[in-house]
């Protein structure tokens, strides 16, 4: 039984080191802001329109010179949004700089991890009316299953949790932005975007402010005809996959 | 000598102004002359050197330039090609003076004997009121195992208050569309621009329009240099979608027309109000096709018909230069 469990795990692990393709490399040396080396990764058996957003999660990295190249005291990377709509999906892991006399990154390993909605029909909730918001919940089957809620404050809300609050820490918005209220006990929410009269999709940023959270797009002010769609993170949605590169020479 | 004399006395003398005020401090010992034979030379220099330092003028700046930052991003794709990034510091006595510097790159080697000013553009003059005054300046990519990168250029500074030529009035310059902006002083630095009426403008844009036979011309000319057809297709469709389009630019918008060879000669043109002071343009454009370029210059508000305008030019005389070098040690 352990031999096969054996056999399989190498099976797996060349299968993973065949499943990514090195794009490019580039090693930014600067004494200013964001020295690092970052490795893009083509996924040749994955279409880029399927894949949402993406991480690579590191767990080893040398360079000839058997420096480690991980950097150990940096967070954890977040979800980067892809916004490649064609080809197939790529994704790019941050390291160290090696030092100028290396000449390859002997092996670099970890896992991507992908979110790709389209894996779970129940991790996309579209609200075709969410505006004028009342506070209360607005309701759909993937926000409750996943157990999210999000409630859009009318203006007389807004001043009356304002009123509670002394001036200076007051929740003041802007003509295109929204205060909600998010319940998010398990970190649900990945993306919020508006769709448009014209059925096009505009970015939301979502900012805490106090015990709020703040919507707000470049696009203008959230017309009564536009609606909400909300991306959420499920275990059937997010996919992590090993990977490992080899050789990789450094410019 | 002379420089320890006056880094004695508190002075600072760049190596450029050495240079300009004659000295001989860089040259090789073996140029140098005995010193025995040169001492009444010596005193000669040392006493014009005190005389000019003493005398306000600009020429006698004492201009330093400092590294302020270094970045090599290196790149390993052929699209995109690396290069080496630099930002200095210049600062010296009268600079306030100066409205714009640049820098010129001489030669640049990293240490590993690499030629890395072989694709070196001069960068514009650049306004010393942003960033501090810090000037930025790009290279080749240095080998991976160099450690150093050895510089000689010079700081070239535009100060137009050197030269009563540098600045030319015209006024009433809204009032003539489609004739060359008028004056003595513009025809004798040959700057020939004119301002353009609406109609004028959108028959120029027309005439740049990249149809057919100009795209079949940039495929030839692409094949000729040996460049990927597909890389020639996206620089057509790219120049394709940043052609201007009359229909994008505010009929307030000030346009001019000109060879890129008179826009080279001007630094900056301000538009005038009746108070005599350049109005607010918050956005300025310039494209250059071939030898012919549109400069178009919307202002915040409508520009009142007796609108001047202030053209500063770079004459030879408004221009200065202080040659420099720089061991920079690479991260």
């Amino acid at each position: 039984m352990k031999k096969i469990l054996f056999l399989l795990l190498i099976a797996f692990a060349a299968n993973a080191a065949d499943s990514v393709k090195v794009l490019q490399v580039n090693d930014r040396r600067t004494r200013g802001s964001f020295s690092q080396l970052q490795i893009a990764l083509e996924l040749p058996s994955i279409t880029s329109t399927s894949v949402a957003a993406s991480r690579v999660l590191v767990s080893s990295a040398k360079d000839d010179a058997g420096n480690d190249l991980v950097d150990h005291e940096a967070q954890e990377p977040s979800l980067e949004e892809n916004f490649r709509k064609q080809g197939n999906a790529s994704v790019s892991l941050t390291l160290k700089n090696p030092p100028r006399s290396s000449t390859k990154v002997v092996e670099a390993k970890g896992e991507i991890e992908l979110f790709m909605p389209a894996k779970d029909p129940n991790s996309t909730a579209e609200l075709a009316k969410f505006l004028p918001g009342n506070g209360k919940p607005v309701s759909h089957k993937a926000l409750k299953s996943n157990g999210v809620e999000i409630a859009f404050l009318t203006a007389a809300q807004l001043d009356a949790d304002n009123a509670k609050r002394e001036e200076w820490d007051r929740v003041k918005l802007d003509e295109n932005e929204l205060a909600v209220r998010v319940n998010d006990p398990q970190k649900r929410i990945q993306s919020l975007t508006y769709i448009d009269s014209k059925g096009e999709p505009q970015r939301v940023m979502m900012r805490d402010e106090k015990t709020l959270a703040i919507l707000s797009t470049w696009a203008g002010k959230p017309a009564p005809d536009w609606k909400l769609r909300v991306n959420l993170r499920t275990a059937k949605n997010t996919v992590r996959m090993p990977f490992a590169v080899k050789d990789v020479a450094l410019p | 000598m002379f420089r320890a004399i006056l880094a004695k006395k508190g002075w600072r003398l760049a190596v450029g102004s050495w240079r300009f005020l004659g000295g001989y401090g860089n040259e090789e010992p073996a140029n140098r002359q005995p010193a025995t034979a040169n001492r009444k030379g010596s005193m000669l220099r040392a006493l014009a050197i005190l005389l000019m330092l003493s005398l306000p003028v600009f020429g006698q700046t004492n201009v330093h330039v400092e590294l302020d930052d270094v970045t090599d991003n290196r790149m390993n794709t052929d699209m995109f090609t690396g290069s080496l990034e630099l930002r200095v510091k210049v600062d010296g006595t009268n600079m306030d003076k100066a409205t714009a510097a640049r820098v010129l790159i001489k030669e640049a080697r990293d240490d590993k004997g690499n030629d890395l000013a072989k694709d070196y553009k001069p960068a514009d003059f650049f306004a010393r009121e942003y960033n501090n005054g810090a000037l930025t300046f790009s290279l080749t990519s240095p080998a991976r195992n160099a450690s150093k990168v050895k510089l000689k250029g010079s700081i070239e500074l535009y100060v137009p208050s050197r030269d009563p030529g540098a600045m030319v009035k015209i006024e009433k310059a809204l009032s003539k569309p489609d004739a060359p902006l008028s004056s003595k002083t513009l025809k004798a630095a040959k700057v020939d621009i004119t301002l353009l009426s609406r109609d004028a403008y959108v028959k120029k844009l027309e005439s740049r329009k990249i149809d057919d036979s100009k795209a079949a011309a940039i495929r030839e000319e692409g094949k000729k240099h040996g460049a990927d057809p597909k890389e020639v297709e996206m620089m057509i469709e790219l120049a394709k979608a940043l052609q201007d389009n009359p229909n994008e630019i505010p009929a307030n918008a000030i346009l001019l027309a000109g060879s890129s060879d008179s826009f080279a000669r001007v630094y900056r043109i301000d538009v005038l109000g009746s108070d005599g002071k350049p109005i607010d343009t918050p956005q300025r454009s310039t494209s250059t096709q071939g030898g012919d370029s549109i400069m178009t210059i919307i202002p915040a508000a409508d520009p009142p018909p007796n609108a001047s305008m202030q053209l500063y030019l770079l004459t030879p005389k408004s221009k200065m230069s202080t040659p420099f070098e720089l061991t920079v040690e690479l991260p």
